[in-house]
């Protein structure tokens, strides 16, 4: 699919080449700003804001760098852009920070309107922000290293060990209480 | 404490147990694996607990889809911006006014020049007629330049020096403009 849009690129023929790339990546794209944003309708802004720039951008696509790499660049930085446009908002990036710790706290004993669901997805939102996002992710892209690798634009390596660790950390943060205690 | 998966996993096997349920591991390291496992409990039963998590987090994780309308909508975006101009058009579109630039400096260049030979050719007239006139009430400058036929060549080499010397001056500015001649 690429090779036939870059053709496309090389001839000339943005516009053409454009009407393969929406199909192409727009779901993709979707997936990393919602792992990003964590919110379906800020990704979906985010979405169209960074397809609007890749038309702005793709006659001076040079093809250095792989389309889909050069794709989710510009997906991150717009999403980073609203993450700080969003600012100030409340953040548990940081696991030992007060308000993860009061965090991870609610989630032992917050409400159980649908307790399975709503512990696991508030444990989620409790790891370090690279780590939610590897997981979100790894699991809307059925658990493929190499497409988070890619979106996140990370090595293979880092993107296991991210995974490893906030699985790991996720396992400890689910087992119930009498369990830890014991 | 008697439950194994709160002692963890042996250090040597936890992420290949992960890599193992992932499905990135080798056939040859995930039959060591395995086997491993077939024979500890901790390993065991850490790998159960993670298999149990992974199926959650896959089950469970929000698995948003884009709006029905979502392509209408960045079209109507696009159909409001201006087509890209690709990066070679644009070097086109700049060279083009360089060269546009650099022209019309030549041609001012040269009418300049030329403004300047009819200038210089003119007030060589200008001279010879005013040179012409004194000599008429002058006798003894008169007879500097001879008499007859012989006062009008000198008159018109004095003139005809004047009108070289105004072009080359002419032709030397517009050389030091480093220009050239029109093309």
């Amino acid at each position: 699919m690429d090779a036939g849009i870059e053709d496309l690129l090389a001839a000339g023929r943005h516009a053409r080449a454009f009407d393969l790339v929406v199909p192409a990546y727009k779901d993709r794209v979707f997936r990393l700003a919602c792992s990003i944003l964590k919110d379906r309708a800020a990704a979906e802004d985010a979405t169209q804001e960074t397809l609007v720039r890749v038309w702005k951008a793709l006659p001076g696509f040079d093809g250095r760098a792989q389309l889909g790499t050069w794709i989710y660049a510009i997906t991150r930085n717009t999403c980073l852009m609203e993450l700080r446009r969003r600012r100030p908002m409340v953040s548990f990036d940081d696991p030992d920070s007060t308000e993860a710790q009061h965090a991870a706290a609610s989630v032992a004993s917050g409400p159980a309107a649908d307790p399975e669901r709503d512990n696991l997805l508030r444990l989620v939102e409790t790891l370090p922000r690279n780590q939610q996002e590897a997981v979100r992710l790894f699991y809307l892209e059925d658990r493929s290293y190499e497409a988070v690798a890619e979106q996140l634009g990370m090595p293979l390596g880092t993107v296991k060990n991210l995974l490893h660790r906030a699985r790991k950390r996720l396992m400890e943060l689910a087992r119930p209480d009498e369990v830890k205690a014991a | 404490m008697n439950d194994p998966t709160l002692i963890g996993p042996c250090a040597d096997y936890e992420h290949e147990l992960v890599e193992l349920h992932d499905g990135e591991l080798s056939p040859e390291r995930a039959r060591i694996v395995r086997l491993h496992v077939q024979q500890c409990l901790r390993c065991r039963s850490w790998a159960a607990e993670f298999a149990a998590l992974d199926s959650r987090l896959a089950a469970e994780l929000p698995r948003p889809a884009l709006s029905p309308d979502f392509d209408s909508r960045l079209r109507g975006r696009l159909s409001t911006l201006a087509v890209p101009v690709a990066r070679g058009e644009l070097r086109s579109l700049i060279e083009l006014e360089h060269d546009s630039l650099i022209e019309s400096l030549r041609r001012a260049t040269w009418r300049r020049g030329l403004l300047g030979a009819i200038g210089s050719a003119a007030a060589t007239l200008g001279v010879l007629a005013a040179a012409k006139g004194l000599l008429a009430h002058s006798a003894d400058w008169a007879s500097l330049l001879g008499d007859g036929p012989e006062r009008w060549v000198a008159m018109g080499t004095l003139g005809a020096t004047i009108a070289v010397a105004a072009l080359a001056w002419s032709a030397m500015r517009r050389g030091a403009m480093g220009l050239g001649w029109p093309r």
